[in-house]
């Protein structure tokens, strides 16, 4: 039992368990998210599940919207999205007003795409994750813990982190009153989605020809405009739309 | 009423419109709860660790000697076994050992669960897979799946190593002979006795990476 002896030793200690693994500013975003996600379900939204690197955090979270572990609390739609092609796979799977929610380091390309064409797409996006962070506006709400240990993701740091996200977000559902004022596709402090000012949109099919309209998504439907300022446009481009065009690009190229 | 307790006496009338006070009260829960899942954490390694030094070791043990692992749990547990099995074989760091979650097929699953009845999903890939070197793994918080202790029956009966994760107090798990090694983490909660039980796993994980590397003459410890 030499070699058993070894691991005795270790507890705790070695895995960095802190006596305040949760601090206020993560407690706060954690309390953001939840009534940012009670509105979204309270106006129907579906829940999109995404872990390209640790798929069975996209499925626990998941299962627990769906089958809740304390009985008689509301079943609610959320869906793993496990597909290679997860931003093609979403794209047809996320309608508007839906949530969109991932476990992935800030580096991951499948998800970085994701999360930039949400708002196009008129969902809500929350990011979790650990280590480095994302930019700043990666996604509406970033639940993060700032710790390097690329071991993280298994020592069940997430599974807190959206267990809690499902205790609070049932928390919200007793206050009906914050429930019914939903934002809907926009922030709660500026409102630039909804007003004509320069519009997020995803490019279905590019214009034809030089006169033509392209067909493009936005969080209010499907519309046509005019790309002549962008130049050429392939479809998954995204671009800002304002008055009936896009007036610039938004972002890399697609593909 | 205290800032803690607040959100307990939701707001009778649809009327609320201030979203501050509800605020700051899920923040407080959300680190009340936090501190809860760590002192359970602490406290859950604290008493397993000898238990996870032993089954460390013997799992290192089979693993040398060419053993598989086999996971298996249900709903947010079997999540937690794929996580388990994952941390084994494609680790970040470390040797990559050959572990199944064994959930993971829904062929398999829904054809057992369909011909044999879903008592029989995993002691019925148990008998198809396994070696007497093999080791089995069945994450639970009752302790009273009947489709795993049907599977763990099947696997000790088999030879196979047996560890059993439970949480309350360990139910059937706790009570069985077929369960070599069963965790037992202290809680009525089912969301802290998973996140007990993935620490645990991670800790039994990186326990059996340091016997291996100590087994194969390298300088013992890993990380």
């Amino acid at each position: 039992m030499t070699a058993g002896a070894v691991g005795a030793t270790s507890v705790a200690a070695a895995v960095g368990i802190t006596p305040d693994i949760l601090d206020s500013g993560l407690a706060e975003d954690l309390a953001a998210a939840s009534l940012a996600l009670a509105r979204r379900f309270s106006a129907g939204a579906t829940m999109w599940c995404i872990a390209p690197q640790w798929e069975p955090h996209a499925h626990h979270m998941a299962v627990e919207f769906v089958h809740p572990v304390i009985v008689g609390k509301r079943a609610l739609p959320a869906l793993a999205l496990t597909s290679p092609g997860v931003v093609a796979q979403a794209r047809v799977a996320v309608r508007a007003g839906d949530i969109v929610i991932a476990v992935a380091a800030a580096d991951d390309a499948a998800v970085l795409d994701l999360m930039r064409r949400t708002s196009a797409w008129g969902a809500l996006s929350v990011w979790i994750g650990s280590g480095v962070r994302p930019d700043g506006g990666a996604a509406d709400h970033v639940l993060w813990i700032d710790d390097p240990d690329p071991l993280a993701p298994a020592t069940g740091r997430f599974v807190l982190m959206y267990h809690l996200l499902w205790e609070l977000t049932h928390v919200c559902f007793e206050h009906p009153g914050l429930l019914a004022d939903d934002p809907a596709a926009c922030g709660e402090d500026v409102c630039v989605t909804c007003s004509d000012e320069g519009r997020p949109a995803e490019v279905i099919v590019p214009a034809a020809g030089p006169f033509g309209t392209a067909l493009v998504r936005t969080a209010t439907g499907e519309e046509q405009i005019d790309t002549t300022l962008v130049g050429d446009v392939v479809a998954g481009d995204l671009v800002l739309v304002h008055a009936g065009a896009a007036l610039t690009r938004v972002g890399d190229r697609h593909e | 009423m205290s800032e803690s307790t607040g959100f307990l006496y939701p707001f009778i009338d649809a009327e609320e419109r201030d979203s501050g006070t509800l605020l700051t009260d899920l923040a407080g829960s959300a680190r009340q709860k936090a501190r809860e899942s760590s002192a359970l954490q602490r406290s859950t390694l604290e008493a397993c660790a000898e238990k996870v030094a032993a089954a460390g070791t013997e799992m290192a043990r089979r693993f040398a000697a060419g053993g598989r692992m086999y996971s298996f749990g249900n709903g947010g547990s079997s999540t937690d076994a794929a996580t388990f099995a994952a941390l084994f074989a494609q680790p970040v760091t470390g040797r990559p050992l050959p572990a199944l979650n064994l959930a993971a097929d829904q062929a398999v699953v829904t054809a057992l669960g369909n011909d044999v009845g879903f008592e029989l999903v995993f002691s019925r890939q148990i008998i198809a897979h396994a070696a007497s070197t093999d080791i089995a793994v069945a994450f639970s918080t009752s302790g009273n799946s009947a489709d795993l202790l049907s599977a763990l029956r099947e696997a000790s009966k088999r030879g196979l190593m047996t560890v059993g994760f439970a949480g309350y107090t360990g139910g059937e798990m706790a009570e069985s002979d077929a369960v070599h090694y069963c965790f037992v983490v202290d809680s009525q909660s089912i969301h802290r006795i998973q996140e007990s039980q993935a620490l645990l796993g991670y800790q039994l994980w990186a326990t059996t990476q340091r016997c291996v590397a100590a087994r194969s003459g390298a300088e013992g410890g890993g990380r």
